[in-house]
């Protein structure tokens, strides 16, 4: 067990090397120079290229790659006198454009993106589950027809336009709630929560359409199935049996929704943006946008490492539920 | 006479979907004493799975039965959910066809008879209900029994699932015992096993046993009684050696001149006889008409002619070789032809 994990982390380890790799290939594979951005206007040939060369851009993609991987383990120094920056490992890089390294800015922002993801994935469990089971119990009934419908929706249509629907219905027509700004859990939790409903609502609204989707097949196959009949046979209560199915229930949904919760985590882009909240995915937009490589690199990092964590987690979780999957 | 294990009267059971009403059994009666096999035998939708859920009162969504069951003695169609919960699994269990969907993949193989067990006497630790386990297991004979309790469905081979599956139904030694084609999904070898099995138990606890089945050789080595069923409805019932010697109803000697038999060389004197398939599909439920549901497929039919398609036949008493036997069958002919004749 303990080797199993600790070969699946080092694979991981040379996972994101990898993906690192691409990522600044792909970043230098774009025409925008990030000294342009930094050396602002007028900028002359000459201070553009002292610029280019103390934010070290001026080298070659594989000495980028070299230095940023020495940069993890033992840090990293911009500059040289006055100018000096330091990056402590382990140096995701410095993003220049903010004066800050990347993984204090991922700290900073990292509150607001667990409290949208927080949220938004309670509520889609809550709500998918809920209107899957009841869909299921009460197959073809009002829930059904109208969950049924809700989920297609859910499915069909995009996070901005629902996004956009929620500021516009709730918070300008209705004026029932804040339409962005982002309170401190710790400064007051009711204003935390309440400045969150809307964006909340938004991802959970997309999210909970496969929820609904999976929570109604998956029960409507357990209930069903030859298993649960001959637990009947054997004496067991309605209650007993319906606990039962939602075991076969569980193993979909814990899978899909430890997925589901390390994208969140990694940031959602468009609901921050649409609520103004700064989250990492706004962070990642907005180091897209001034080109700054060690933001897009960083934020790309931390999210790739939380999805092979919560497949890691997966894969460990699923033989616990279902017997079927366990190693021999 | 002792009160019969299992006595069924005027059982109808019918399904109503989208507003339509269909009977899929209709006005079955018999009776099962203890220690005694009954098969019930047919086609495909013929009822079979359909009446032993209804002794269990586990019928599927929308369906709805009546008549009388008793079972056990208790009255089944009538019990409340507290008295059925006590009846199934304890004085009434069954054995089902599929022994890998009858079994929870969530479930050790230990952990459902534990269940069973417990489930019936909620004083049994944990502990004492595993040791049942591995007892009832090691009973049916299933090797090195303490380790197999650990073992999950989906690793055992299928004679030991239904192996599996037996202990579990037998383990409160239910008075009754419905097999529902419990040997069908098994090779030829090992469904010769469990049967024996099944037979050996049944002596041992002395239950009866109600087999469902569509094969008859299985009928053949395991039966005292056979009801024939069709269309939902009892064409005949018999001793199994009324079934076999002289058969009254001409869907019983269709469906035994459609087994396979290992000694049918010897039978036509070393030439080889084909098998001979029962014309047509069974009759849909749906749009049975007035008449022998049998008719549109009996080659007898035109013998006795109009009467066949107009009036359902009643089961009437037929003669009989055992002493003191019952056979009955539902046919407007008294006394079938040989059974070459009806080929022809």
């Amino acid at each position: 067990m303990i080797a199993y994990i600790a070969r699946r982390m080092v694979t991981a380890v040379f996972m994101l090397l990898a993906i690192a790799f691409v990522t600044i290939t792909l970043f230098f594979g774009a025409s925008k120079d990030p000294a342009r951005a930094m050396c602002g206007k007028p900028c002359p040939p000459e201070t553009r290229a002292k610029v280019s060369a103390y934010m070290q851009t001026d080298q070659s993609v594989v000495w980028q790659y070299t230095e940023f991987v020495k940069g993890l383990f033992v840090g990293r120094t911009y500059g040289e006198g006055a100018r000096q920056v330091h990056c402590h490992a382990p140096c995701f890089g410095y993003s220049f454009p903010n004066r800050s390294d990347v993984t204090t800015l991922i700290a900073e922002r990292l509150p607001v993106t667990l409290s949208l993801a927080f949220g938004a994935a309670v509520l889609c469990l809550v709500v998918g589950i809920g209107l899957g089971a009841l869909s299921a119990i009460r197959k073809g009934g009002i829930v059904d027809r109208f969950s049924t419908g809700f989920a297609m929706f859910g499915l069909s249509v995009p996070t901005f336009l629902v996004g956009l629907l929620v500021v516009q219905v709730f918070g300008f027509m209705l004026n029932a709630l804040p339409y962005s700004g982002f309170v401190s859990f710790s400064e007051s939790p009711t204003d935390w929560a309440w400045h969150l409903i809307g964006p909340w609502m938004v991802l959970s609204f997309i999210l909970a359409a496969s929820y609904i989707r999976v929570a109604r097949t998956q029960l409507l196959n357990e209930l069903s199935a030859d298993h649960l009949v001959a637990m009947t046979a054997r004496g067991a209560s309605t209650r007993q049996v319906n606990r039962h199915a939602v075991r076969g229930v569980m193993v979909p949904v814990v899978a899909m929704f430890a997925l589901d919760v390390t994208a969140l985590l990694g940031g959602s882009v468009i609901a921050e943006r649409v609520f103004s909240l700064h989250g990492l995915g706004d962070l990642l937009l907005s180091g897209v946008n001034e080109s700054d490589l060690s933001i897009v690199v960083g934020v790309t990092l931390f999210s790739a490492f939380l999805i092979i964590v919560g497949n890691l987690i997966v894969d460990l979780l699923m033989p616990l539920l279902d017997p079927r999957i366990r190693r021999a | 006479m002792r009160d019969p294990v299992l006595q069924v009267e005027d059982l109808s059971v019918s399904f109503t979907s989208g507003g339509v009403t269909t009977d899929v059994v209709r006005d079955l009666s018999m009776r099962l004493d203890g220690g005694r096999t009954l098969a019930v035998v047919g086609e495909s939708g013929s009822g079979k799975t359909i009446t032993g859920r209804a002794i269990m009162r586990l019928l599927p969504r929308g369906a709805s039965a009546r008549g009388r069951i008793v079972a056990a003695g208790r009255e089944m169609l009538s019990a409340d959910e507290r008295e059925l919960r006590r009846a199934r699994g304890s004085d009434v269990a069954m054995v089902f066809q599929d022994s890998m969907s009858a079994l929870s993949p969530y479930l050790d193989i230990g952990a459902h008879i534990a269940q069973a067990v417990r489930l019936h006497d909620p004083s049994v630790t944990r502990r004492a209900a595993r040791a049942r386990a591995v007892e009832m297991l090691d009973r049916v004979g299933i090797p090195e029994p303490a380790d197999a309790v650990r073992r999950f469905p989906h690793e055992f081979s299928g004679g030991m699932r239904q192996r599996a599956v037996i202990a579990m139904a037998l383990v409160n030694r239910p008075a009754l015992l419905i097999a529902d084609e419990p040997t069908t999904a098994l090779d030829v070898t090992v469904q010769a096993q469990i049967l024996a099995l099944l037979r050996e138990l049944q002596q041992e606890y002395g239950m009866a046993m109600l087999l469902i089945s569509h094969d008859f050789g299985v009928v053949a080595s395991a039966a005292d009684d056979v009801l024939v069923l069709y269309a939902g409805r009892q064409a005949e019932y018999g001793s199994l050696r009324d079934i076999f010697e002289q058969p009254a109803h001409p869907y019983t000697t269709g469906l035994r001149a459609a087994t396979p038999r290992l000694d049918a060389r010897l039978d036509s004197g070393g030439k080889r006889t084909r098998l001979r398939a029962i014309p047509g599909a069974p009759t849909s439920l749906r749009d049975a008409g007035p008449g022998c549901a049998f008719a549109p497929r009996c080659g007898l039919a035109d013998q006795v002619g109009e009467r066949c398609v107009v009036e359902v036949p009643l089961p009437t008493v037929r003669p009989t070789n055992e002493d003191g036997g019952l056979h009955l069958a539902a046919c407007h002919l008294d006394r079938l032809p040989a059974l070459q004749e009806v080929a022809r």
